[in-house]
């Protein structure tokens, strides 16, 4: 255990399709009425068939996922869409539960899902810089110190002081990415942060990966598509399909 | 935090508050703190001006209203002062009801891509709500100077010295309610509209306009089953000397909070590991 940061034990993740309650007391309420009266459910949805769906509504999204990942090491995470990448990020976060297994680690996590980080939209950069260090679990006066490395690498000095609602996705993503790779944490989690962003920006991000994890040692996580352009940057892969790891 | 070991698991003890967890997330506690104080301020051009008027334009519609017109009695205390004082105590509870009731529906966005324990954020609410209360709590403080120096006696009584107290078990409850539906509407979102007119409603079944002792002998009790009433009388003792309470209705309305707010916290962190799948 001397070095796994991230250990995984059979991890599952099922989602229930048309199962679900209808989000209000009167659906749930016709529902059970039609039932008790031995009638189709009115508001059922018709099941879809496709990958993963079992006859009884349930989807798989993982399907008894394990693996080990080491201090320092950056992996690429890689699969169709639907293969369960980004539910499986969203479980490290912990952002949703897993249905059934396992996930014991060591270290603070950033985690940057879909385009933009936990950015509050009404508060200037500056704000959200240090709002995002507090949901870290940082003090300000940590923050304070790495903010000017912070915004120099984004580059966005002129608009730090401007609500992030009026931000660019190029200048969102810009931020996020720099607020991630900077705060200190010691796993960075990254999902398909790099297609914004021009060529410039995207090899000073790769470029920036390389240093964190080299020098600091930190683990970085990271869902990948374009596979030719980021895939000397991964020390280990992991390849889902439909749920399932392929090889590792 | 650094080098902490963490588990994810499936499986979740009902009883794990995660006190431990709010400890070390405190300085974010703070900071939405400020935020929402500041918040306050900067919204509106009036910006704080707002917590003046409402309760006191309240106060005149129901001095006259309930007064002059329905002549309800208030229990020998000056009318202004006898509506203020409700008013400002179940206005601190609704907000805190309200606020916090929709914390999920309103932070979808950041709860879906950062980790932090969900409860800061209905935490914060109640807390930064204070703010407020403590403005209108001057309001009235005012008000009795006000009375005072026209010559009216108003007796403040050492019960005062519970006001912490009652603080405590107000926002407590305001917050465990919230919490309460907030969970319930992830999956019912059509309890939303219930709590704008159920708050309303509510209002009446309390001493806000009435005083207890004018309530028909019968009824009483039920009156004193919303844990409000019980505060709001405390209060009017403490503060103008007449008030409707015994030790077991008060300590009635401190259990009821507690176990409300117990209960809140444990459905919060049942649906907060899920929600994000279901809203």
């Amino acid at each position: 255990m001397s070095n796994i940061v991230i250990r995984a034990e059979n991890i599952s993740k099922v989602y229930r399709l048309g199962e679900i309650g209808h989000g209000s007391i009167s659906g749930d309420f016709e529902r059970w009425r039609a039932r008790i009266r031995g009638k189709t459910d009115p508001r059922a949805r018709i099941s879809e068939g496709g990958n993963g769906i079992s006859k009884n509504g349930l989807f798989w999204a993982l399907n008894d996922i394990n693996f080990e990942i080491e201090q320092g090491e950056t992996v690429g995470i890689i699969g169709n869409n639907g293969a369960g990448k980004s539910t499986l990020l969203k479980i490290i976060s912990r952002i949703t539960a897993p249905t059934s297994g396992k996930i014991k680690g060591r270290g603070r996590i950033t985690s940057l899902l879909e385009i933009g980080a936990g950015f509050h939209p009404e508060l200037t950069g500056k704000e959200n810089v240090f709002l995002n260090g507090a949901m870290l679990g940082m003090q300000r006066s940590e923050v304070k110190r790495k903010f000017d490395r912070i915004v120099d690498f984004a580059e966005i000095e002129k608009h730090i002081h401007t609500p992030v609602k009026r931000y660019s996705s190029g200048m969102y993503m810009r931020l996020a990415f720099s607020v991630a790779a900077h705060l200190e944490s010691e796993i960075l989690i990254m999902d398909e942060v790099l297609a914004v962003g021009d060529k410039v920006f995207q090899e000073k991000c790769i470029h920036k990966m390389h240093q964190v994890s080299k020098e600091e040692g930190k683990t970085i996580l990271m869902v990948n598509h374009h596979l030719e352009e980021t895939d000397r940057l991964f020390s280990k892969k992991i390849v889902l399909k439909n749920g399932k790891i392929l090889n590792s | 935090m650094r080098n902490k070991e963490w588990t994810i698991q499936s499986k979740h003890n009902l009883f794990d508050f995660g006190l431990k967890e709010i400890i070390c997330y405190r300085h974010l506690l703070i900071q939405l703190i400020i935020r929402d104080v500041l918040a306050l301020y900067k919204q509106t051009i009036l910006g704080p001006i707002w917590f003046f008027i409402q309760p006191l334009l309240t106060t005149v519609v129901f001095t006259f209203v309930f007064g002059k017109l329905a002549g309800v009695s208030t229990d020998g205390l000056p009318r202004p002062l006898f509506y203020l004082a409700g008013i400002i105590n179940w206005n601190h509870f609704s907000e805190c009801l309200n606020k916090t009731s929709t914390v999920f529906k309103d932070n979808a966005q950041i709860f879906g891509k950062v980790y932090f324990p969900r409860i800061i954020v209905p935490l914060s609410i109640s807390i930064s709500t204070l703010s407020r209360y403590t403005i209108q709590l001057l309001v009235f403080l005012f008000c009795i100077a006000v009375y005072h120096y026209k010559g009216i006696a108003i007796h403040i009584t050492p019960i005062i010295f519970a006001f912490p107290l009652m603080v405590v078990t107000m926002t407590s409850l305001g917050l465990g309610l919230g919490i309460i539906i907030s969970a319930l509407t992830t999956k019912y979102k059509d309890l939303a509209f219930l709590v704008g007119f159920g708050l309303q409603l509510l209002m009446y079944t309390t001493t806000v306009i009435y005083p207890l002792s004018a309530a028909p002998e019968n009824l009483k009790w039920l009156i004193q089953l919303n844990p409000m009433t019980n505060i709001i009388e405390i209060f009017r003792y403490s503060f103008l000397g007449k008030g409707d309470f015994t030790t077991c209705s008060v300590a009635y309305s401190v259990m009821a909070s507690t176990l409300i707010l117990f209960t809140g916290v444990i459905a919060f962190n049942k649906v907060e590991r899920t929600f994000i799948d279901t809203i």
